[in-house]
């Protein structure tokens, strides 16, 4: 097991900067998840920390040691590819002790290190097919089980679960937890699902662009985004988004167009200014009352466990996220009392 | 065909007038493909038949004829024959010539498409590559020749199989291309990840995936040279001479040995015949299922 640090990683094709001056500290031991959209240069990164790709400028350091120039057979890790990449011709337990095989070990070791795996794994049955006759989930329990014989200091995973089903992806997100808790090594895993991210991780990182926008848990990330796009990428259904108005006067308020204000968890500089709030932290009152906005429903969702709501209020849409069974209609209107510390202004401009 | 008519609705598709039914577009695609066969087989069948018939059956043209082996015993057996030893020939060249292209060609494939060599590299010898082919190869055989005499290459194995394996080795290189680009990257990544080193990765991991493809290009290889005529009629002698010469041969300056010429062409089809058959099971697809998604 080994602690990951990248000082200042950057890398370019030509002139396009994919990644631009990422400095990260990974524990040993963490489970860290990278997390962006699509071309934020998250699987470039964890390329990069695999040696699958060059670093054009900056340290990267596995235990202590740079690893700038050292093949990825010599960083002491094992990746897991979003396609599984298994060798069609061999069956599992080949798939699994290729590189045991590479490194001059004998068959009985092989053997038993296979089964420990595949004990863990649950492949003790499939050891002998081929991946064509695996079913999806069987061929990434390969994968990972290929991934685990090596005994890396870093696991890379490299979007492992999306080529799998709903319910399968959920089931084997639950499998990952387990193995990273019995196996305690440092894991890196890329992913652009963010339940993924918030329930396997120890710490999220936040790409856009190549760049980091917000390292943290993920309830800190969750609760205290450091700008709307971090606000906007976490958590479902997503964070509001307003667009206020803050006065010079009270700058621990941002204002509708309308004149009722809405409290801030911290004052905000005066101007116009995005405002996210959470779907969750409103509660709702069939009358006015301090503190409370009226706004109209606009759409009414009942979900069995709880209600969203789109209400209207001053021309924005606000989405409301209630965990009571509403006896409400399209056109009625509400009176919202928000959280006033789960309440951010966040500079104009980033929002995503 | 016939189940897209069993759920043919008449108000989907406006009739047209002289719409054929399926029967009838059944028939005419038949005609054409029989066309087709009897196109590529007759002359197949004119020769093979033609190898049983006596020189007199032959020229009368006789259509109707009591087979006979003659043509076959004076090829294989009379004493002034090379049949057999141009057959021997064939094979070694045709061998040796096959595994030297697959060596080189797969190899420089992995190079190219697997080991990022800059844009150009990759162009400039593609490029050569298909100039090269499009090149007759009778207009290289004259100087083939001059240089293989200076340096004593010429009427040897070792020259011709370097004439052929040099001919040869383009299209392989085109045909190892596709082949090799067609493994995913992923598992060449994979397999450095699990430690391997380059030729470990060709050996283990890119070989076992491409072997239908050997096979293939191999085939292929094996009839081209087995087949060429103009750099062979340059380069060699009658000890060296193969199969394609020894035909030639039968066409004399006063009268050609049809029955001979027609046997020895039967017997010359023999060997791809049974490569082909022999390598088909390697010929499948679909070897990479399971690798990846």
């Amino acid at each position: 097991m080994a602690h990951v640090r990248l000082n200042n990683l950057s890398k370019s094709y030509g002139k396009v900067d994919v990644i631009k001056d990422v400095s990260l500290d990974i524990k040993d031991g963490e489970f860290v998840v990278l997390i962006g959209p699509s071309g934020c240069g998250k699987s470039t990164l964890l390329r990069m920390i695999a040696g699958l790709e060059s670093i054009t400028s900056g340290t990267l350091q596995i235990g202590g040691a740079p690893m700038n120039d050292v093949p990825p057979r010599d960083r002491g890790i094992s990746m897991v590819f979003q396609s599984y990449a298994l060798y069609p011709h061999m069956n599992s337990a080949d798939n699994m002790s290729f590189s045991l095989k590479l490194a001059g070990e004998d068959e009985p070791q092989r053997r038993s290190k296979v089964d420990r795996a595949a004990d863990i794994l649950g492949l003790g049955p499939y050891l002998d097919r081929l991946p064509k006759q695996l079913s999806g989930g069987q061929r990434q329990r390969v994968a990972m089980g290929r991934a685990i014989v090596r005994k890396p200091e870093v696991f890379l995973f490299d979007e492992p679960l999306s080529n799998l089903d709903a319910k399968l992806r959920v089931k084997m997100r639950a499998e990952l937890k387990e193995l990273h808790q019995k196996l305690k090594t440092t894991t890196i895993y890329v992913t652009h699902d963010q339940v993924e991210a918030m329930t396997l991780a120890d710490r999220i990182v936040v790409l856009r662009d190549g760049e980091i926008e917000q390292i943290g848990t993920p309830l800190e990330l969750y609760d205290n985004p450091a700008n709307a796009f971090v606000g906007a990428f976490l958590g479902s259904p997503t964070m509001n988004l307003l667009d206020l108005e803050v006065s010079a006067e009270n700058p621990s308020e941002a204002r509708f167009s309308d004149g009722e204000a809405l409290r801030l968890a911290a004052p905000a500089a005066p101007g116009r200014a995005t405002v996210g709030i959470r779907p969750e932290c409103f509660a709702l009152q069939s009358e006015a009352g301090s503190g409370a906005l009226r706004a109209e429903v606009v759409v009414v969702e009942p979900t069995g466990a709880s209600t969203e709501l789109v209400v209207r209020k001053a021309g924005q849409n606000i989405t409301v996220l209630s965990h009571e069974r509403l006896a409400i209609n399209p056109g009625d209107s509400v009176w919202l009392v928000p959280n006033a510390e789960r309440v951010h202004a966040f500079p104009d401009g980033a929002a995503a | 065909m016939t189940h897209a008519s069993d759920t043919h609705q008449p108000l989907a598709t406006p009739q047209r007038r002289f719409a054929l039914t399926d029967g009838q577009v059944a028939v005419i695609r038949h005609l054409i493909l029989m066309s087709f066969a009897l196109v590529v087989l007759f002359p197949f069948f004119w020769i093979v038949s033609a190898a049983f018939k006596t020189q007199i059956d032959l020229l009368m043209g006789r259509i109707l004829f009591e087979p006979n082996l003659d043509g076959f015993t004076k090829v294989i057996f009379d004493k002034t024959s090379d049949f057999l030893r141009n057959f021997g020939n064939s094979m070694v060249i045709g061998a040796i010539s096959t595994f030297l292209v697959l060596v080189i060609a797969t190899l420089a494939a992995f190079s190219l498409y697997r080991l990022q060599w800059p844009g150009w590299v990759l162009h400039s010898l593609l490029g050569w590559s298909v100039i090269f082919h499009m090149v007759p190869p009778i207009t290289l055989a004259g100087a083939w020749y001059s240089m293989f005499r200076s340096v004593g290459l010429d009427n040897t194995y070792s020259g011709i199989i370097l004439a052929h394996t040099t001919l040869h080795l383009p299209m392989a290189l085109w045909m190892m291309g596709v082949f090799v680009r067609d493994v995913p990257k992923e598992l060449v990544e994979a397999a450095q990840i699990d430690g391997a080193k380059v030729p470990h990765i060709l050996w283990h991991v890119v070989l076992p995936i491409v072997r239908p493809g050997l096979a293939a290009t191999g085939i292929l290889t094996f009839i081209f040279s087995w087949n060429e005529f103009p750099v062979v009629l340059v380069l060699s002698q009658r000890q060296t001479a193969t199969v394609p010469l020894g035909i030639g041969k039968y066409a004399q300056e006063n009268t050609i040995a049809f029955t001979e010429m027609a046997a020895a062409s039967t017997l010359s089809i023999l060997p791809a015949f049974l490569l082909l058959l022999f390598a088909q099971r390697f010929i499948v697809r679909g070897l990479t299922s399971g690798a990846v998604k």
